[in-house]
């Protein structure tokens, strides 16, 4: 049973659609491993086909008719559909949320992994102009990580291990949201590594006197500092 | 709202995607063509209010999505409604992260999913027409300030902080709407 889930707020702007495609992705990525949260979903999406269903149209009867028209056309186009089966998914992914095998295609041990400290280590999924930053942090078993504060809203979905703060211990599937006055100081636990999804909307400052040394290569990697295609 | 007229729509509907599923029934599509084009223009006007070329553009995306996934569609993940909902929704932000609003390296093909939901069995279909007929019956009940806000969110696609800058409101009040109505159709069952 996991105890941390994205708000409800928020799991409104993902079944309207209008959330960021960063947080959409950490969203999706604890629905993979989340049935509750994928049954609210399920009725906020319902809410979402009623009031489509009950809109006013209004359009013109000729528009309407020149555009089947025209798809009557293209569908003698369409090739047959494909087959219902996915493709067997492979060994290394399967510990993976499904919504993040597109970003991970070969596993974690090989994205590239940057090394912060000797125990912290971070790899870059997604920078989007702009917007946030998508990356995968990784601790050693009864590592802490960099005592740091937050310039912007962050999420934090585990994926593998676990690790705790001043608030509470979280594990695999918890997904956490933490806003820019949070000054926390996270430890993982002691029985294995921890990988974590984080989605965050500008850098992490750190606060340690050695690690402050490590802000210019977080702003350097964060797009909202970088210039596009950097 | 009629709810019996509703009902026998949806009946017509369903057997219409089963047929373009199995036969590759072409009336079939030109019916749900005519009741459904119309609304996904409407949803995608009322993102983007006088773009009536994209608003072709993605009613005829959704209606090949519909042609080419007939045979993924599954009753008892999602109602028809639901799963046309959730493509069209899909097609819009598709659209707005191609022509420049959402700049991304981020696939959203790859996890908004359309509910293909595997897992799904009988049991949970009449359970789902349970929550569509109280969400139905619900937003007819709904005060029009609390409809409204729905509406913002789900058919022009504003996210909370959006929705308030339009309706001139504070963002407590709309996330409160938010929260009053989804309380009242029953959406949010406290875990």
């Amino acid at each position: 049973m996991l105890c941390y889930h994205p708000s409800l707020d928020m799991l409104t702007d993902y079944s309207s659609g209008s959330l960021s495609l960063p947080h959409a992705l950490g969203v999706s990525a604890h629905l993979d491993q989340c049935a509750d949260c994928r049954e609210q979903l399920r009725r906020l999406n319902t809410l979402g086909a009623e009031l489509f269903a009950h809109q006013e149209t209004t359009a013109p009867e000729a528009k309407l008719d020149s555009l089947k028209a025209s798809l009557m056309e293209k569908i003698g186009q369409q090739p047959q559909p494909t087959e219902r089966r996915a493709p067997a998914v492979d060994e290394r992914l399967r510990s993976i949320p499904a919504s993040l095998r597109r970003l991970i295609p070969n596993g974690y041990d090989e994205l590239d992994w940057m090394s912060l400290t000797p125990s912290f280590k971070l790899a870059m999924l997604s920078n989007e102009p702009g917007g946030a930053q998508v990356a995968l942090s990784r601790i050693k078993a009864g590592a802490h990580m960099p005592t740091h504060t937050h310039t912007g809203n962050e999420i934090t979905l585990v994926l593998s291990g676990a690790f705790s703060d001043e608030d509470g211990v979280y594990r695999k599937g918890d997904f956490i949201c933490r806003n820019d006055d949070d000054k926390h100081r996270p430890r993982v636990t002691k029985d294995a590594e921890c990988i974590c999804l984080i989605v965050l909307d500008a850098p992490i400052e750190f606060t340690g006197w050695f690690t402050r040394l490590l802000n210019p290569i977080m702003r350097r990697f964060h797009p909202s500092t970088v210039p596009s295609n950097a | 709202m009629n709810t019996v007229s509703d009902t026998n729509t949806e009946t017509t509907l369903l057997n219409d995607i089963v047929l373009v599923a199995e036969n590759r029934d072409t009336r079939a599509l030109t019916r749900l063509f005519d009741h459904y084009a119309p609304r996904i223009r409407s949803f995608c006007l009322a993102a983007q209010p006088g773009a009536n070329l994209m608003a072709d553009d993605i009613a005829q995306e959704v209606m090949i999505r519909l042609w080419n996934k007939a045979h993924l569609y599954n009753p008892s993940s999602a109602s028809l409604n639901t799963w046309v909902f959730t493509i069209a929704r899909n097609a819009r932000i598709d659209y707005m992260r191609k022509n420049g609003r959402y700049q991304s390296d981020i696939d959203p093909e790859s996890f908004w999913s359309e509910m293909v939901d595997e897992n799904a069995d009988p049991f949970r279909e009449a359970q789902q027409q349970r929550d569509q007929d109280r969400i139905r019956e619900g937003l007819m009940k709904l005060p029009n300030d609390q409809r409204q806000v729905l509406s913002k969110v789900y058919l022009e696609g504003k996210s909370h902080s959006e929705a308030s800058e339009d309706l001139g409101l504070p963002l407590g009040t709309v996330k409160s709407r938010v929260r009053l109505a989804l309380n009242k159709l029953s959406i949010f069952i406290k875990r």
